[in-house]
């Protein structure tokens, strides 16, 4: 209780920091695997606007843009693999066939 | 004297059912349609798009088939008549026209527990394939989109922690409800059902089944429809149909299931389609859940959720303002695709002008 009264916004500080600890633990998961949204929606829907929907690549470019930046976007026409980097993390999404179109790897 | 006039009122009566029309490899074209009317229609459905902003209504395609015949289109952006486009939640609506055909065939009833057919359902065994076309399941899914990421389930399903096999994902959710007590709309529910499919037909024939069941007798010959990597179908997101082949599967529902002279879809399968869930509460959606299709019911002492429309009109709905709306009594079926990235376009607003441009019958 002293240290209550003699330091109130340490104890505050203290409470606070505790709550975020435990909502870290009890969302690691789901805060593990948020860095990947960004670079995974942007690979499939990007390779699934392009390879499926057969559209000019200038456009799917823009049709994928979300608020979070992606970092590095490789479109291998060739094999039509679209590779995408964003927040720490590297997805793909390859164009699997006329029927399946693509697929997050 | 009286036999030869009832005749002839009968022959004026019974002409629309000889002049039923179906599509060939293409739609025939019926009577071209001008006027005020249509120039409102259009003024609303293509205003000056904003690629930049990506702000207010974004129409890539709007067809309307009246009487089995195509009385319009019109395409926008970089869609075109070719463009099998994304359906988003559409494919829902497809995935249960699929499973129609295998209910038809006999090889499930709606009472069946879903895990019979997708094992890893036993931890929640009393789900059944009908509590699944309610989004009645129970399970505790989150189906936010772009606002809540984190929480997301249909997020995590699609794009991080559920994608090599969205099922199994959707399958450990725990229960916030007994099965076919409340509605939530949940594209885990939807992707249950394909994974479901994968025992009815076996694994032999499902890789094939959406064509052979469903794409192929209507004569629907550019359809994709993309899996996770277990090979299952992404029921809940990924079909891609040009307009005027999803416009087939529009007419195909508008007569109850019937292809010309099959019928393909039982007709007690439509009337399930069509049918309210019985325990959906008024508001908790932007229209009235049937059996993965949505409904322009009055339910719960809510009004209708398009009150322009006819109250037959029900449709499938998708992400970024997918659409097909099937209006039996206006023998209309229309389909809009579009890339709605803000809340602009309205069922309502759609439905209420294209009704005014296209309806033959007086409008209320």
């Amino acid at each position: 209780m002293s240290f209550l009264r003699s330091r109130p916004f340490s104890a505050l500080f203290l409470v606070l920091l505790l709550a975020l600890l435990g909502w870290i633990w009890q969302e690691r998961v789901a805060l593990w695997a948020f860095p990947d949204i960004i670079s995974a929606y942007t690979a499939k829907e990007y390779c699934s606007c392009r390879y499926v929907m057969n559209n000019e690549a200038r456009y799917c470019h823009s049709y994928v843009k979300q608020w979070l930046p992606t970092s590095r976007f490789v479109d291998d026409a060739s094999s039509k693999r679209v590779t995408v980097s964003g927040m720490g993390r590297s997805n793909s999404a390859v164009w699997m066939g006329e029927r399946q179109g693509c697929r997050l790897q | 004297m009286f036999k030869g006039l009832s005749l002839i009122v009968m022959l004026l009566l019974s002409h629309p059912a000889h002049a039923e029309n179906w599509p060939a490899e293409q739609w025939s074209t019926g009577p071209v349609i001008t006027g005020p009317a249509l120039q409102a229609l259009e003024t609303y459905a293509f205003p000056p798009r904003d690629d930049s902003t990506r702000t207010g209504i974004r129409t890539d395609a709007l067809l309307v088939i009246r009487d089995g015949q195509l009385i319009y289109e019109r395409y926008a952006g970089p869609t075109t008549a070719d463009t099998p486009h994304l359906t988003w939640s559409i494919s829902k609506s497809l995935m249960a026209t699929v499973l129609g055909v295998a209910y038809g065939e006999g090889l499930f009833k709606l009472q069946d527990p879903v895990q019979t057919f997708y094992p890893p359902m036993k931890k929640h065994p009393d789900v059944t394939m009908a509590d699944l076309l309610h989004w009645a399941s129970g399970l505790d899914w989150q189906e936010d989109y772009e606002y809540a990421p984190l929480k997301s389930s249909v997020v995590a399903m699609l794009y991080t922690r559920g994608h090599q096999d969205m099922a199994a994902f959707t399958a450990e959710h725990a229960e916030y409800a007994k099965p076919d007590q409340a509605f939530r709309y949940s594209s885990g529910d939807s992707g249950l059902l394909a994974a479901a499919l994968k025992t009815i037909v076996g694994p032999k024939r499902y890789p094939d089944y959406p064509w052979t069941a469903l794409f192929d007798p209507l004569g629907i010959h550019h359809a994709v429809w993309e899996t996770d990597a277990t090979g299952v179908f992404v029921a809940s997101s990924y079909a891609y149909l040009t307009a005027r082949d999803l416009a087939r599967v529009g007419l195909l529902m508008a007569r109850d299931g019937r292809w010309q002279g099959r019928q393909l879809l039982p007709e007690d399968w439509v009337a399930f389609n069509r049918q309210p869930f019985a325990h959906y509460k008024a508001h908790q959606d932007d229209a009235v859940p049937g059996g993965q299709w949505w409904l322009n019911r009055a339910v719960d002492g809510a009004a209708q959720p398009w009150p322009d429309a006819p109250a037959d009109t029900y449709a499938a709905l998708g992400h970024w303002g997918q659409a097909m709306y099937v209006i039996p009594s206006e023998n209309l079926v229309i389909v809009r695709y579009g890339d709605d990235r803000d809340e602009s376009y309205q069922h309502n607003d759609l439905l209420r002008l294209a009704l005014k441009a296209f309806a033959q019958k007086v409008q209320p």
